[in-house]
Order: C-alpha cells, then structure tokens, then sequence
C-alpha cells in the first residue's frame, strides 16, 4: 500500500479483471452477431432462400433515431422487451417476444433506456403503425393520450390557420383545433418510430404463444386459413383461442358475450330475427367491420346472404361493451372456424388497432349498415 | 514549527481550492435550476415546453452531467488537492497550470452542457457531453491528477493511510474507466447490445470509483481529526478498500436483469452487489463506531454533522441497493423512477452531504474568514429535510411504479404513471427546498472566499468621487 507503484497496479488490475469480462468477453461472445433466418435447417444453417432477420433500417429511420437521441426520449422510453420471466412486457402487449441481443446489431447508437415513465418502445412500430396518431402524439401527446406526461414538440411542427391536404387536425381538451405540418424532423423521427419492431423469429428466441390470455400472435401465421391445415394438427395456440372464443360466445354471466341467445349455439340463427353467423359473408369477410361491430354493436337494416334482418345487437359482451381486445380475438376467431367455417384468425392486436382508429366515438353508438359500408370506401 | 509547515502549505493551495470550490458551487446551482425544471416538467408537461432546448430530456441528462463533473468534479479536485498536500506534508505542485487546467475543465463542461441542451449528446450513460469535448476533459483531468500524485510522492511519511488510499484510487480509476469506455464506444465502437453493457457499466462505476471513494476518503480523514481520536477498528480498513476495488466494478450491471444480454452479466452483477455488504459494513463500522464514542462533539461541529450525516446515508442506502439487485425485487423496480432514488441517494444524500462537511472545514483554514454558524445550520437542515423528503419520495413513488408496472392490466398513462403523478409533485417541492439550501450553501462559500465583494467597486467610487472633487 506504501509503494505508489505497486498500490496503481493493484488499482489497475482490479479494474482490468472487470474489463475483461464485460469488454473483451462480452465483445467475443456477442459483439459479432449476425443477421439470421426465423429458423434454422435441421444442420444448424440459415435456410438459403429465406429472409435475414432483423431487416436493415432505411435512412430516414437511422436519421429518426439521431432526433430521438437528441430529444432525449430515451430518459424515459426503453427499447427492450425484457424476459418472461423478469417480467410481464409481453402480457402488457409491448412485443411478441423477448428481445435479444441480435435484434439491435444494425443500430448504430442502442437506445436500450433504464428509465419507464413512458411506455417500451420496443415494438411501438407494431402498436401505432398510424402515421397520423403519431404526428398527433409527437405534437402534443396529451391530445391523444389525455393523462400523457410525455413533454409536447410543438417546435417539430409548421401550425397553419386553416385545414388543408398535407394538414393534421389536432384538438386539444379545450376543443380548439390546430392544422399542424410536420417538418422533415418530425418525419425522420415517426419514421424511425415506425421502424421500430420485432415482428420476426430468431433461432434462439420464438414468439411467447399462449401461456397467458393477452398474448399476441404472429399476425403472419394467423393469415393462413385454419382450414388449409388438418383440424387436429391445429396449432396449439389456434386450439387454445378457438375454445376461448366458444366459451365466451355461450357464457350468460359477466365476462361473457351472451353471443348465443340470438345467434343460437348453432350459429343458425333465427329465420326473419336473427341473422346467422354459419357461412355469412359478414362473418367471413371483412376483419376490420367484424371487430367494428364487436366493439360498438350493429342496428337498423342490413343484408345477409341475401335475407333482410332489421334488428339492434348492443355491443356485445356483460355488460355490454366489457369484451377486452383478446376476448374480441379469441370470439371472432370461433365464430369464424365453427359450423364448417373456415377462416383466419383474429389477433388482439388486430383488435387494438381497429379500436384505436375509432376512438373518440362515443361508448354504445351501434354502427348502422350504412355507415360500415361507407367506412369501407 | 510545525504549525507554520501547515500553513505553508495552506497558502499554497489557497489559489487553486478556492477557484475548485467556488466553481463547485456554481455548478451546484445551475444543477438545481436545472433539477427544478425538470421535476417542473413532470408535474406539467405543458411547462416551458416550446422551447426545444428546454426538452425533459435534454434538461434530466444535463442536470446529471452538471451534477456529477460540475459540482461533482471540481469539489473532488478541491477536497483531494488539500487532503493530499496536508498528509504528504508537502507543498502543492504546479499551480499555475492546475489552475489553468482546472479553467478548461470547467469550460469544457459549459460547452458540454449547452451541446446537450443543443440537441448533440451522445446515448452512453454519463458520457452524454458530445464527443468533442471529452479530450479536453480528460486532459485537463491527467494535468490535475499527475500534479496531485506528484505531491502525494514528495511526502514526508512513507506510510499511507485510508484517506491517501481513497483518494488516489479514485484519482486512477476515472482516466482507466474513461478510456475503457471510449475506447470500446466511440473509437472502436461495440456493436448492438456490448455497447449498452458498457455504457451502464461506466455509467454506474463512475458512481462507485470515482465519487464515492473520494467521499469515503474524505470521512476518513475528517473524523479522526475533528473529533481527535483514531478510527475505531482501523485494521479493517484495508480490508473495506480492497473489497470495494475488487467488488465494485463488478457489481453495477445487475440493472441489465432479464434484457437483451447474456444471462451472465446481470447474473454476476447481482452476486456481487450482495457481496458489498462487507465493504459497506467495513466503513460503516469505523465511521459509526468512532463517531458515536464522542456523538455530542460530532453534534455540535457542523462539518462533521455533514459528514456522519453522509455515511449513515451511505450505510442505509448501500443496504438498500443491495435489497433492490436481488432479482425478484429487482424485476419489479428494475425500469421504475427507484433509478433516481438510487442516484440522488448516493450523489446527493452521501457525497454532497459528506463533501459540505469537508468544504466547511477547509475554507476556514485556507481563507482564515470563518463561516457564521446559522448560515451553516440552516444549510444543514434544509439540505437534510430536502434530501429525505426527495429520497422517500422516489423510494415509495418507485416501489409504487414498479409494482404497478408489473399489472398487464393497467393503463399505462391513465393508472401506472397517473398513481405516482404525486410523488412528483413532491418531488418538484423538494428541489425547491434544496435549491434554496444549496443558495445557502454557495453564498457562505463565496463570502468566505471573497469576504466584502463590493470594496473593489467601493474604492472605486472613492476614486471617481475624489477626481470629480478634484
């Protein structure tokens, strides 16, 4: 301890130790991943016509990433779906899985983050692909998120008096609006947010499937009718979803869709009354009207298979309207692979989506035909 | 005679710790203003936010930066120039040029600071200050640190104590750390995630190596000489030291529990964090037990208040951050505002506590002005109510985050972040009352300094007075 010489050594070599584990060790270990396929071939390599994963950021997103640094989001936002078993990231529906080390070797900077005050931003390209909801947010989050304490970016945005093609129309609790234009900054940085995502498979990390009700699927898979696949080889998580979604379409108690007294557990319906569900076109075709009106209800005319029906459906759900998006899922996806149909299935996220791009109507306002049909143009 | 050695000595280090301490304590006001608008813009988000340079963001890194090598980096040159010089028994060296270095370091940290709020900061924890400006730093810092060494190598005693180990550890371990991490961030930079395990790695040792030894140091020369008594069970000492070397750099990356890393590195992190309690124990012991054989002479020495004050804060928190590495608490706290509790207890609660204590007791000697007792009392209180309220709020706020956090069912905006809205609040008023109390603070610094800073314009007057009569 005497010895000035021998004292630094010490000091230095009680650093050096740390130093080569976390730097040397860490750098051999993981400092050269590479780009990989979803999965691997019975051998261990990449499959030769497949697509490497995670796919290379464009430039105005890297560009993004330089803004998102230097607003200092990154104080509050982590980019990290940490594992199922330190914590609940994926039951929160902020990714389909875990990150891991290879998600992140194409950033140049890696926005890790420690802090949570806002949500992960891991995967905030999968849960806010709208473009308009993020400009809104970036602007002032507060008019999208009412309790947000995400700091507004007004410097980010050209305001112009009135309303034209190129404007975004943002409203504020006090109802006045503003006709915002975003500058090439605030185009890198949502472009960069879009970007974000780990929507993909690596060999050492699968998508977390089922073990808990709010899991998200992998949209891709979900796309494949259930029907090109043999009813019991069905996927386990299909199985799981489709026995949900029969549960809550004959559950009469809260928490239930009460779905059967009109449809009948038969999915007939009744002639003249109540529309049927088994080869309707409404059922089977389009996801987004389906969601719709499983979120809001249906009245007034409409046509099924040809036959007039003029009734109300109140949202559906006890009490109405409760259905949570992974409940809306799990029933959309039975009535869609029941009573010889055969069709997609529905995810949560599809749900969240749709719910998101009609907030603002007011709770219990039953859609009519009309209006779906116009939604749809 | 020997008296006269000590004030030799003194006088060659007036200039230099003078300079140190004032501009310490400039930089802990502008890290209070900056704190407050920060804590401001969580109560209220519409707070000041049209200007860009104002952003939360930008605003919480540069208040940390300001914090820890403004405040932080100038009281450490100023407590270890003097404690070193006063051990050696030998005059400090070359002040002319630490002083000049000491004027780039601050400098360079303006710059640093406005670059951040600029929009230029890097993404690596503690090294936020743009790239340019970092060479300068560490210049300046190896200037300072070699005049230091030189004089701790013409000292009088061959023999080293705990205060020199400290110091001159925490002296080596910032330009070894720094070059760690620049190398393996900005001249061959890592890629993907080695680099966020480096950059936490550096950004929670800077804590453990460089502030913290210096406060450890510091206690351990203050307490023995106010209170005239050796250290109690100083034997292990040396033990405490070598465990914090050998522990501390390990211990820092448990915060990488459960994220995209090898399960190792948090693994190991939270090993050895439960292992500090030896090190913790080890200077808790001797403070403590020195301390309390004479508790009503620590009372009534205001200084040394500082300080015990500073190492029961050491021992308690150091404790509680040992609790919160282990991985099921951890998990809950891990992204929660328990980060600022952490921060603030150990940069504010354990080493600016400990360093008013030091700074209290070295002005007088060095200047001969002495500070008034009031002044240095309401300091006190203030700085220690302000410190509690703020660290139990983010403690509770934290724990409440976390575990709210960890409900999938909960909105995020609207529950989570709404439950602890209150402790923010709380939050902004205890940056208030510090502000306040470092005011205090940096006016009984500055008056001790400069004792009557309106007799240059005084004269002045007089002059101008007595041309005109002429």
């Amino acid at each position: 301890m005497n010895n000035l010489l021998k004292f630094s050594l010490g000091i230095f070599l009680s650093l050096g130790v740390a130093w080569l584990a976390f730097v040397v060790g860490a750098r051999a270990q993981f400092g050269d991943l590479t780009p990989s396929s979803e999965t691997l071939d019975e051998f261990g390599n990449i499959p030769s016509d497949s697509d490497l994963y995670p796919l290379p950021v464009s430039g105005l997103a890297e560009q993004g990433s330089k803004e998102y640094l230097a607003l200092g989001c990154m104080t509050c936002h982590t980019q990290q779906v940490r594992m199922v078993e330190a914590g609940f990231d994926v039951e929160r529906g902020w990714g389909q899985r875990p990150s891991v080390a290879r998600d992140y070797i194409h950033q140049k900077h890696v926005l890790l983050g420690n802090t949570r005050i806002g949500p992960d931003l891991a995967n905030v390209g999968l849960r806010q692909p709208d473009l308009e909801w993020l400009h809104k947010h970036l602007f002032e989050p507060q008019s999208v998120v009412p309790q947000s304490l995400c700091p507004p970016s007004p410097f980010l945005y050209e305001q112009l008096d009135q309303a034209s093609g190129k404007t975004f129309t943002v409203v504020n609790d006090k109802n006045e609006s503003r006709f915002i234009v975003p500058s090439i900054r605030a185009k890198r940085l949502v472009s960069y947010l879009k970007s974000l995502h780990q929507n993909y498979e690596l060999p050492e990390m699968a998508f977390v499937v089922n073990e808990e009700e709010n899991i998200e699927k992998n949209a891709e898979l979900l796309n494949l009718p259930a029907s090109d696949v043999n009813q019991s080889s069905l996927p386990s998580w299909l199985e799981k979803q489709i026995a949900s979604g029969k549960e809550i379409y004959m559950k009469a108690a809260p928490g239930g869709g009460l779905c059967f007294t009109c449809h009948q557990p038969s999915g007939e319906g009744l002639a003249g009354q109540f529309p049927p569900l088994a080869g309707s076109d409404w059922v089977l075709g389009d996801k987004e009207r389906l969601i719709k009106i499983s979120i809001y209800g249906l009245m007034g005319e409409i046509e099924v298979n040809g036959e007039k029906y003029n009734n109300v459906m109140a949202p559906p759900g006890i009490p109405p309207g409760s259905l949570t998006n992974q409940q809306i899922a799990d029933v959309l996806t039975y009535i869609r692979n029941d009573w010889g149909n055969s069709a997609s299935a529905v995810t949560s996220l599809e749900v969240s989506t749709v719910r998101n791009k009609i907030k603002g109507r007011a709770p219990m306002q039953m859609w009519t035909a009309a209006e779906l049909s116009a939604v749809d143009e | 005679m020997k008296q006269n050695s000590e004030q030799i000595i003194d006088k060659s280090l007036k200039l230099t710790v003078c300079f140190f301490v004032a501009s310490a304590g400039l930089w802990l006001l502008a890290a209070a203003l900056l704190a407050y608008i920060s804590a401001a813009k969580l109560t209220d988000p519409f707070f000041l936010s049209s200007f860009e340079f104002l952003s939360y963001g930008k605003v919480k890194i540069a208040q940390a930066n300001a914090f820890v090598y403004g405040w932080g980096g100038n009281s450490i040159f100023a407590v270890t120039l003097w404690v070193v010089a006063r051990l050696s028994q030998a005059e400090a060296r070359g002040k002319v040029i630490v002083l000049f270095a000491g004027f780039i370091w601050n400098l360079a940290i303006t710059f640093g600071l406005l670059g951040i709020l600029d929009g230029h900061m890097t993404p690596h924890e503690m090294l936020e200050m743009p790239a340019e400006i970092w060479p300068a730093l560490f210049i300046s810092y190896s200037i300072i640190a070699f005049f230091i060494i030189v004089t701790h190598r013409s000292r009088r005693n061959s023999n080293t104590i705990a205060p020199q180990w400290f110091l001159l550890s925490s002296l080596l371990w910032f330009p070894m750390l720094f070059l760690i991490a620049w190398n393996g961030l900005e001249i061959n930079p890592a890629r993907g995630t080695v680099q966020s395990v480096l950059s936490m790695w550096f950004g929670q040792s800077i804590i453990w190596l460089w502030l913290t030894p210096v406060a450890l140091g510091a206690a351990y020369y203050i307490i023995p000489a106010i209170l005239g008594r050796a250290i109690d069970k100083y034997y292990l000492a040396v033990f405490g030291f070598w465990c914090i070397a050998l522990l501390a750099p390990w211990s820092v990356v448990h915060h990488l529990e459960g994220g995209p890393v090898p399960m190792w590195i948090p693994a190991i992190g939270t090993v050895m964090s439960i292992a500090m309690i030896f090190p913790i124990a080890v200077a808790s012991t001797n403070f403590h037990s020195t301390a309390f054989l004479d508790i009503s002479k620590v009372w009534n020495s205001l200084p040394l208040r500082f300080v015990i004050f500073g190492t029961l804060s050491y021992t308690i928190s150091s404790y509680i951050g040992v609790i919160f590495s282990l991985p099921a608490v951890a998990k809950i706290t891990q992204f929660s505002i328990i980060n600022d509790f952490h921060f603030n207890q150990r940069v504010y609660g354990f080493f600016s506590m400990i360093i008013f204590g030091m700074v209290y007791h070295i002005l007088p000697i060095i200047t001969g002005n002495e500070i008034s007792k009031g002044a240095k009392s309401f300091h006190f209180w203030t700085s220690a109510f302000g410190v509690l309220i703020l660290l139990l709020a983010y403690l509770i706020g934290g724990l409440t985050h976390g575990v709210l956090a960890q409900q999938p069912s909960l909105n995020w905006a609207s529950s989570v972040i709404s439950s602890i809205l209150p402790y923010f609040q709380i939050t902004e008023l205890a940056f208030v009352l510090l502000g306040f109390s470092q005011f205090v603070f940096v006016v009984n610094v500055w008056k001790a300094i400069i004792p009557n800073p309106f007799a240059f314009f005084t004269n002045d007057n007089d002059a101008t007075n007595s041309e005109v009569s002429a």
